[in-house]
């Protein structure tokens, strides 16, 4: 048994994780080399190269979740519910990342870290979600229990998005900043090097969250196996 | 389908009798949204600020801290004395359970709002009588959303160790919609304008509702089922 799961890292993986790291540098190479400083924002704005893509892939683990959770719910497998625990614990780090980039970029260009616009203000309550999720897994007996619980908060929390959305929006529009926040729409106008820096960018961070689900994923079973091993080593004496 | 009325029914009444037994919940639940109302208004100066901006978010988080205590005692009751599993025995399907105390939290939340509403006109200095009927429905569409994911949550969170905590923190970023809808849909019927012209909001909430709901009706045999 313990060879068959030492075996379970096979070729794939380390292709995976190669090309990962080719293309992180790549993206690397782009974003400080290739890419030309933008005119008005001046250097900060290479952050958006790191905060985009990190949004994107909490988005997508948080999807995943989501996913994952109706999937144990229906099947009941061990196996989903820690693709979704996996999944959620990147998901946190990647909107942790987001808002901290964030600021990061909006204290030089808005004059401030932080406004109640409609998308901070959904990334965050997200983030706060998801930290309830995790939070509610760490303090439950591993076993049915918790992951029929987390998945349930894994659908509710999915499902609440739109909502939260449509609250937010709404809730700005009733009193519009002044600050230029339609500033954010570069994306419209956006140079050929640069959608060719976000676009590798991208790419980089999707095969990362691939290879970080593959180590969590793997360590996880694995530690199931050593709760398997104790036990029978535990009964048989 | 008469059967399933009857077994919500039952559990309905059931709370309402434990309840009138014993008032513990209503007095804690109306006592302590008191205090947040008034704690609310030592820290906003009333005399700088208008009543009718800040009243409505001020009336919101009393109900909402009032209303989070009520739900944590929800399961909390049945825990104690293993009344949960002799629910969970009993042949009434599980939604029953769920739509029974859904209806019993509803209905002791929105009595101590209602009970609430005269001490916040008075301490407020806002006249409510004329858009009493806007207001209530808003209360009540706002109280079902609350309770609807509320309740779902409680009979999750109480069979967890640290229940009064976790309920909390699960519950109140998945409200958030609701906090916005209700806060603003009063606020702009204090106003003076009619529901007709806020049907987005009124939508929003209606929508968490359903959603909600739907949302508890499929999970909840899920999480009772020891």
């Amino acid at each position: 048994m313990r060879e068959e799961a030492a075996e379970e890292t096979p070729k794939e993986n380390y292709i995976l994780l190669w090309l990962t790291g080719a293309v992180i540098f790549a993206a690397i190479a782009a974003i400080y080399l290739y890419v030309p400083t933008e005119k008005t924002e001046g250097a900060v704005q290479r952050i958006m190269y790191f905060h985009l893509p990190c949004a994107w892939l909490s988005f997508f683990a948080f999807f995943v979740v989501f996913l994952c959770s109706i999937l144990f719910l229906w099947k009941r497998e061990r196996e989903w519910d820690i693709y979704a625990h996996a999944s959620a614990e990147i998901g946190v780090i990647f909107c942790s990342l987001v808002l901290i980039t964030g600021p990061l970029w909006a204290r030089p260009i808005w004059g401030a870290w932080w406004v109640w616009d409609a998308r901070l203000t959904s990334t965050l309550i997200l983030w706060l979600i998801y930290v309830a999720y995790l939070m509610l897994r760490s303090q439950t007996e591993p076993g049915s229990m918790r992951a029929r619980y987390a998945a349930v908060i894994g659908i509710a929390g999915f499902l609440d998005i739109p909502l939260i959305h449509f609250s937010v929006l709404w809730w700005r529009s009733f009193h519009p900043l002044p600050k230029v926040i339609t500033s954010e729409g570069i994306g419209t106008g956006l140079d050929t090097s640069m959608m060719v820096t976000l676009l590798i960018s991208l790419a980089a961070f999707t095969l990362l969250y691939f290879v970080l689900m593959g180590q969590r994923v793997r360590q996880e079973k694995l530690r199931d196996e050593i709760d398997r091993i104790k036990k029978d080593k535990l009964y048989s004496h | 389908m008469y059967l399933y009325l009857n077994q919500i029914k039952a559990i309905v009444w059931k709370d309402l009798v434990t309840e009138l037994k014993t008032r513990e919940l209503f007095s804690s639940m109306f006592i302590f949204a008191l205090l947040v109302i008034i704690i609310f208004i030592f820290s906003v100066d009333l005399s700088i600020v208008k009543a009718n901006e800040v009243g409505p978010g001020v009336l919101w988080v009393a109900f909402l801290f009032a209303g989070t205590m009520g739900l944590n005692r929800s399961f909390m009751l049945e825990k104690e004395n293993g009344c949960l599993e002799g629910l969970i025995l009993t042949p009434a399907d599980r939604t029953a359970i769920y739509f029974g105390k859904l209806i019993s939290n509803l209905i002791f939340l929105m009595v101590m709002e209602i009970f609430i509403l005269p001490l916040f006109m008075v301490f407020f200095n806002v006249d409510l009588i004329p858009f009493l009927g806007p207001l209530l429905v808003v209360i009540f569409i706002g109280t079902l959303g609350f309770c609807a994911i509320g309740t779902l949550l409680s009979s999750l969170s109480s069979n967890l160790k640290t229940r009064e905590i976790m309920l909390p923190i699960l519950l109140y970023p998945l409200i958030v919609p609701v906090m916005i809808a209700v806060v603003r849909m009063t606020g702009q019927i204090l106003d003076g304008k009619s529901l007709g012209t806020m049907m987005n909001w009124v939508g929003l909430t209606l929508a968490f509702d359903i959603i909600f709901i739907g949302v508890s009706v499929l999970t909840i045999d899920h999480i009772l089922e020891e």
